[in-house]
C-alpha cells in the first residue's frame, strides 16, 4: 500500500528543506524527496578530490534570511557564517582593493581618485538606505497583476504609501536601479574604471547580461540586501561549505519531524481530477500526498514531471518561453600551496577575500559579447575566492583550495556546438589560462581541477539551461511574473500543487525565502480552507 | 525700457515648442516663442542638398506626429498635407530578396508567407497586440505625469482613470504590459517570429535613435511607445509631409500665429531669469531681457538645466541629476541627391521604396552594429533607414532625380580615435558602401552627399550631444521620471 504524507516535497535544495522545516513545524507529516546521494541541490558541499571539500556551485552567501536562521534555529544545526573581507581587483601593475574597514578603503579609492572616495561613503548609505526600503519585497507575495483583488494588492499599497514617502533621492534612485544598467548607475558617482566594473560585475552575476545592459542595475541592490548578523552587505561563507546551509536546514527539519529521502529520483507528479495527489518515483514507488512542493524549476515540474494532459496549452506556452539561458559556469582547483599575484606578491591578507577578474568596464563587456553570438568569454570574469583561509579543514592540512565562478559561459553555444568534453576542457582551461596572467605560478600548485558547464549544472543538479538562479532575473520575470505571469503566488494551475524553489519571488541566491514564504502560504491556504468546511 | 511681458515664453521652435505655442494661444495666452536659429521647426527642417534637392535635415518621417494635434491646431488649414504610402518598410536581405512589410495586414501576411508560414500565420496576431499595448501607452503619453511627491486631487483622479485603462485592456493584456515592457525587443520578436529577416525589420524601430541593442531590456517598450499614439503598428508608420518636415514646422508656426502667438527667430535665450524660486522672464544674447508668468523650454532638459538656468537657483543637487541625464547621441544622418532612383532588388521598379528603407537583416546585425558603439567605435555594417522622399513628392529633386534621406545609427557622439570632422567624410563613404550591397550601382548615381554628424546635430541644432529625443528614452527616462523624477 502506497505512504501517505500530508506534503511531499520535490528536491532537497535549501528551498525544499526550508519548506519541509516551516510546514513540519505547523505539525504536518513531510516526505523530502532528493534525487542525488547528497542534500543541498545547488547549496551542496562534495568531496571531489580525497581530503578537498568544494562548494561545487554555489560558494558564498549572503542574502539567507535572518528570520528563517532564527526560527529554524540553524546555528544550533551548525550553520557558522564566516565573514569574507573585502575584494581586490589585479590590474597591470596595479591592484585595486577594497576591504569592509571603511577607512582603508576610502585611504586605498583617494590612490585612484579623490571623487571616487568622497563618492563612496555617499553612495553607500544611499544603496543601504535603498536596501531598506526594498527589502520587505522579499518577504511579499506578489499580487496577480491581471486582478484588482485589494488583499493581494495590500502589501504592494503599503509599500507605494512608504515610496511616496520616501525623499525624492531615493524615489529617484529606486527608479535608477529598477532600470538603468549597472555602469550607468554607477558613474553617476564614480569615475575609475576597475571600481566601476568590479562594482557592477554583482549587476550580473547569474544572468545573461552585460554590465551596460538596462536593469542590471537592480541586481546590484539585490546584493547589498544580504545580512550577517544584522550587517548589512558583508559577504561570507559558510563553515563546510554552502552545503553547510543546507545541511543545518535538512537537520532543522528532520528534528521538526520531516523526513528526508535522498537517491529517491521522482519521476511523475501524479494528478487525479485537475489535482495533484502525490508522486511517482523513478523506482515506481508512489507515495501519495495531501499536497506537493516542487522546488525545481517551471521547466522541469510542469513540462516534465506534471503527467501530460493536465495542464491547458496557453499556460504552458507561458512556462516555454520563461527563459533561462544559464551564463556561468564553475571551476574548482585543489590546490598545493596559495598562488601568489604577480601585482601584489605573497599571501598575505588580500587572499581572504575574493579577488575579481574585473580590470575595465570594456572587459566586462567584451565579455559579454562573446557570450552573446555563442561563444565563451575568451578572457572572462572571474570571481575566485580561498575557502581555505577562513575554513582550512575544507583541504588536507597546509593545502588549499580555490573556487571560480565563471561568466560568461552560455548554454546555447553558436552554431551546432555542444558543451562536450572536448569543449569543457577547453573552457576550464581557458580560465585557467586567464588566472595565471594574474597568478603566473598557478599552474605550478594545481593538484586537481574541476571545470563546471551550465550543461554540468543541468544535468547535476537539474536547473535548466544551467541558469543559477532557475530563471533569469530580468526585469519581467521578476514578482509577479515569476514563475509564471499570474501563478506567482506559489500556486499553480493544479489544484495542491505548489512551486517553491528559486523559480518562485523573489529569486535566486541562498536566499530560503522562496521556501519558507511557500510553506507560509500552503498552511495559510489550508487554514481558510478548514474555516470554509466548518462554516 | 519696461521689458515687455508676456503670459508664457517658450524657448526654442521645435515642434513641440510650436504645439505648446499653438495650444496656450488658443487659450487665449499671450505667447512669445524665442528660437535661436533662422528658421523655425529645430529639427524639423530641410536642407537644400544641391540646386533644387531638398532633404530632410533629421527626421523624414512625421508619422508620430498625433491625430488630435493635427486637428486641435487645423494644421490642414495651415498647408499640412500628410502622405501615407501603402508601404511600411521594405528590408533587403543578405541573399539578394527583400521583405516588404505593408500598411494592409493582411498583404504583410500574404508576403511573408513564403518565407515562413509560421511568421504569415503570427504576424496579424502581433500586429493586434502591439496595437492594443500601444493604445495603453498612447494613454500614459496624453496624460500629464503625475507630482509623485505632492499627489493633487486631479493627479488622484487621472490616476484612477490610469488604473481604469489598464482594467480596460482586459486581464491577459494588462499581465502582458507588465511583462513586455522590461523586455528586450530581441525577445520579443523572437517569441512572435522564427525568420531573422523578419525579427530584424521589426526590432529595427525599437532602437532606432537610442543608444541600446535590440538584446538591452526596456527596448520592448520603445518600440510599443513608437507606435502609440499613431497609426504603425507592428510595421510602424511612414508618413511624409509633403514639401519635407519643414513644412509640418511652417504649419505649426502658421497655426500658432493663427491663435495669437508670437514667433521671433534668430532670438537666442542664454538666460533664464528667477526669484525667489520662480522663473520670472529671460535674456537674450542682443541683451534684451523679456519677462513672462511661465517659462516653458523646448530645448533639451540637460542645456536647459545645466547651462541656461543659474545653478544658484536650482541648488546643487539638480545640477547633478540635471548633468546625469543621459544623452548619448548615436545617430548621423547621410543625405545623397541622385541622378535616378536606385536598383533595389525585389523592389518592383521602386514601388516598394516609398516606405522607409530598413538596413537590418537580423537581430545579430544590429547587436553586431551596436557593439561598436560601445567602445566608440561605428560599425563597418551599420544600421540604417532609408527613405526616398522625392518618390512621392516630386517637388524634392528636379525630374527624374532623386534624393535619398539615410539615418545611420550607431555612430557615437564620443569617438574614442579620430574626431567628427575627420570622420565625417569616412562614413558618408561608409553608408554608400553599405547601401551599394543592396543597390548596386547606388555610387554612381551620387551627385551630392551631405554627412550630418551627431557633433553637427548639436552645434546646428542645440542637441546635448546631438541625441534627437533629447534624452534616452529607455525605461529610467520614462513618463513621471522623464526628464527627472519631480519634474515631468
Amino acid at each position: 500500500m502506497a505512504q501517505r504524507y500530508d506534503a511531499v516535497i520535490i528536491g532537497g535544495g535549501h528551498n525544499g528543506l526550508t519548506s519541509a522545516a516551516y510546514l513540519a513545524r505547523a505539525g504536518r507529516s513531510v516526505l523530502v524527496l532528493e534525487k542525488r546521494h547528497v542534500l543541498g541541490g545547488a547549496a551542496v558541499t562534495e568531496e571531489v578530490f580525497p581530503g578537498f571539500r568544494f562548494s561545487m556551485f554555489s560558494y558564498v552567501v549572503s542574502l539567507l534570511r535572518p528570520e528563517i536562521i532564527r526560527d529554524l534555529e540553524l546555528p544550533k544545526h551548525g550553520l557558522e557564517i564566516l565573514p569574507l573581507d573585502g575584494t581586490i581587483t589585479p590590474l597591470d601593475d596595479d591592484y585595486l582593493w577594497r576591504v569592509n574597514d571603511h577607512g582603508k578603503t576610502v585611504r586605498e579609492l583617494r590612490r585612484w581618485s579623490k571623487n571616487d572616495a568622497e563618492a563612496y561613503e555617499e553612495y553607500g548609505q544611499l544603496m543601504v538606505d535603498m536596501a531598506r526600503f526594498i527589502k520587505p519585497i522579499l518577504g511579499m507575495v506578489p499580487p496577480d497583476a491581471g486582478k484588482v483583488n485589494p488583499f493581494e494588492w495590500l502589501p504592494v499599497i503599503g509599500l507605494a504609501k512608504q515610496f511616496q514617502q520616501l525623499p525624492t533621492r531615493l524615489q529617484q534612485t529606486f527608479i535608477q536601479l529598477m532600470t538603468m544598467s549597472a555602469t550607468e548607475f554607477l558613474r553617476q558617482w564614480f569615475e575609475t574604471d576597475p571600481l566601476i566594473a568590479t562594482m557592477s560585475a554583482s549587476g550580473i552575476i547569474g544572468t545573461f547580461q552585460g554590465v551596460q545592459s538596462p536593469g542590471t542595475a537592480y541586481v546590484l541592490l539585490h546584493h547589498y540586501m544580504g545580512e550577517i548578523d544584522g550587517a548589512f552587505r558583508a559577504w561570507g561563507i559558510p563553515k563546510g561549505g554552502t552545503g553547510g546551509i543546507s545541511n543545518a536546514i535538512g537537520s532543522a527539519a528532520r528534528e521538526l519531524g520531516a523526513e528526508i529521502r535522498t537517491e529517491a529520483p521522482v519521476a511523475r507528479i501524479d494528478v487525479r481530477g485537475g489535482r495533484a495527489v502525490g508522486v511517482t518515483l523513478e523506482s515506481g514507488e508512489e507515495i501519495q500526498a495531501g499536497v506537493v512542493l516542487s522546488s525545481v524549476d517551471s521547466n522541469l515540474t510542469f513540462l516534465k514531471l506534471v503527467e501530460k494532459g493536465n495542464l491547458d496549452e496557453e499556460f504552458l506556452d507561458e512556462v516555454r518561453r520563461y527563459k533561462y539561458r544559464g551564463s556561468s559556469g564553475k571551476v574548482n582547483l585543489a590546490l598545493d600551496r596559495l598562488p601568489e599575484l604577480a601585482c601584489k606578491p605573497g599571501v598575505g591578507d588580500h587572499l581572504r577575500g575574493a579577488i575579481s577578474f574585473s580590470p575595465g568596464v570594456d572587459y566586462m563587456e567584451r565579455a559579454y559579447d562573446d557570450a552573446k553570438y555563442g561563444r565563451f568569454s575568451r578572457r572572462p570574469y572571474i570571481d575566485c575566492i580561498f575557502p581555505t583561509l577562513v575554513d582550512p579543514a575544507m583541504a588536507p592540512p597546509g593545502k588549499h583550495i580555490m573556487s571560480c565562478f565563471v561568466q560568461y559561459a552560455p548554454y546555447h553555444l553558436e552554431d551546432g556546438k555542444v558543451w562536450d568534453d572536448e569543449m569543457r576542457t577547453a573552457f576550464g582551461e581557458n580560465v585557467i589560462d586567464t588566472l595565471e596572467e594574474r597568478f603566473p605560478n598557478i599552474r605550478d600548485v594545481i593538484i586537481h581541477k574541476q571545470f563546471l558547464t551550465p550543461l554540468d549544472m543541468e544535468e547535476m543538479v537539474g536547473l535548466t539551461e544551467g541558469n543559477i538562479f532557475q530563471g533569469e532575473l530580468s526585469l519581467e520575470q521578476l514578482f509577479f511574473n515569476r514563475p509564471v505571469p499570474a501563478w506567482a503566488r506559489y500556486r499553480t494551475p493544479l489544484k495542491d500543487l505548489w512551486m517553491c524553489g528559486s523559480a518562485t519571488h523573489p529569486g535566486g541566491g541562498i536566499m530560503a525565502a522562496n521556501g519558507r514564504l511557500a510553506a507560509l502560504e500552503v498552511l495559510k491556504s489550508q487554514r481558510a480552507g478548514k474555516r470554509k468546511a466548518v462554516a | 525700457m519696461m521689458a515687455q511681458t508676456y503670459d508664457a515664453i517658450i524657448i526654442g521652435a521645435g515642434h513641440n515648442g510650436l504645439v505648446a505655442a499653438g495650444y496656450l494661444a488658443k487659450a487665449g495666452r499671450k505667447v512669445l516663442v524665442l528660437e535661436r536659429r533662422e528658421e523655425v521647426g529645430g529639427a524639423l527642417a530641410n536642407v537644400e542638398l544641391a540646386p533644387g534637392f531638398t532633404a530632410p535635415a533629421v527626421y523624414h518621417t512625421v508619422g508620430r506626429l498625433r491625430k488630435s494635434v493635427v486637428d486641435d491646431l487645423g494644421l490642414i488649414r495651415h498647408g499640412l498635407r500628410l502622405i501615407d504610402p501603402p508601404v511600411r518598410v521594405f528590408a533587403p536581405q543578405p541573399d539578394g530578396d527583400a521583405l516588404t512589410l505593408w500598411a494592409d495586414v493582411q498583404r504583410t501576411a500574404a508576403e511573408l508567407k513564403p518565407r515562413s508560414s509560421h511568421d504569415a500565420a503570427a504576424y496579424p496576431e502581433f500586429e493586434r497586440q502591439v496595437r492594443s499595448l500601444s493604445s495603453f501607452i498612447a494613454y500614459l503619453n496624453v496624460v500629464t505625469p503625475p507630482d509623485i511627491k505632492d499627489l493633487s486631487l486631479a493627479d488622484a483622479l487621472a490616476g484612477l482613470k490610469l488604473g481604469k485603462a489598464f482594467k480596460d485592456l482586459g486581464r491577459k493584456a494588462s499581465r502582458e504590459v507588465t511583462r513586455i515592457l522590461p523586455m528586450a525587443v530581441a525577445d520579443y520578436v523572437a517569441e512572435a517570429f522564427e525568420t531573422e529577416a523578419v525579427r530584424g525589420a521589426v526590432a529595427s524601430r525599437a532602437v532606432q535613435f537610442t543608444a541600446t541593442g535590440p538584446w538591452s531590456a526596456g527596448s520592448a517598450s520603445v518600440l510599443l511607445n513608437d507606435s502609440a499614439g499613431n497609426e504603425g503598428g507592428a510595421a510602424g508608420q511612414s508618413t511624409f509631409a509633403r514639401g519635407g518636415p519643414a513644412a509640418l514646422a511652417d504649419a505649426l508656426a502658421l497655426a500658432a500665429r493663427a491663435f495669437g502667438a508670437e514667433v521671433r527667430t534668430g532670438a537666442e535665450v542664454v538666460h533664464v531669469a528667477s526669484y525667489d524660486g520662480r522663473a520670472t522672464g529671460v535674456a537674450l544674447a542682443s541683451g534684451e531681457e523679456l519677462s513672462a508668468r511661465a517659462i516653458v523650454s523646448n530645448a533639451d532638459p540637460k542645456r536647459l538645466l545645466t547651462t541656461l538656468v543659474d545653478p544658484v537657483a536650482l541648488g546643487p543637487r539638480l545640477v547633478w541629476q540635471a548633468g546625469n541625464i543621459r544623452t548619448p547621441g548615436r545617430v548621423s544622418k547621410v543625405n545623397l541627391a541622385l541622378t535616378g532612383l536606385p536598383q533595389f532588388a525585389g523592389s518592383d521598379g521602386g514601388e516598394r521604396l516609398r516606405g522607409r528603407i530598413v538596413i537590418a537583416p537580423s537581430i545579430d546585425y544590429l547587436e553586431h552594429a551596436f557593439d561598436a558603439s560601445k567602445y566608440g567605435r561605428i560599425s563597418e555594417e551599420p544600421y540604417m533607414e532609408a527613405t526616398i522622399p522625392s518618390l512621392l513628392d516630386p517637388t524634392l529633386a528636379p525630374e527624374g532625380q532623386h534624393v535619398m534621406s539615410i539615418v545611420v545609427q550607431w555612430t557615437p557622439y564620443r569617438l574614442r580615435e579620430g574626431d567628427w570632422d575627420a570622420e565625417r567624410d569616412a562614413l558618408g563613404d561608409l553608408v554608400v558602401k553599405t547601401m551599394e550591397q543592396h543597390a548596386p550601382g547606388l555610387g554612381d548615381l551620387v551627385t551630392a552627399r551631405q554627412v550630418i554628424t551627431p557633433l553637427d546635430l548639436e552645434r546646428d541644432y542645440g542637441l546635448s550631444q546631438g541625441h534627437p529625443l533629447h534624452a534616452e528614452p529607455g525605461l529610467d527616462s520614462f513618463f513621471a521620471w522623464r526628464p527627472l523624477l519631480g519634474h515631468g
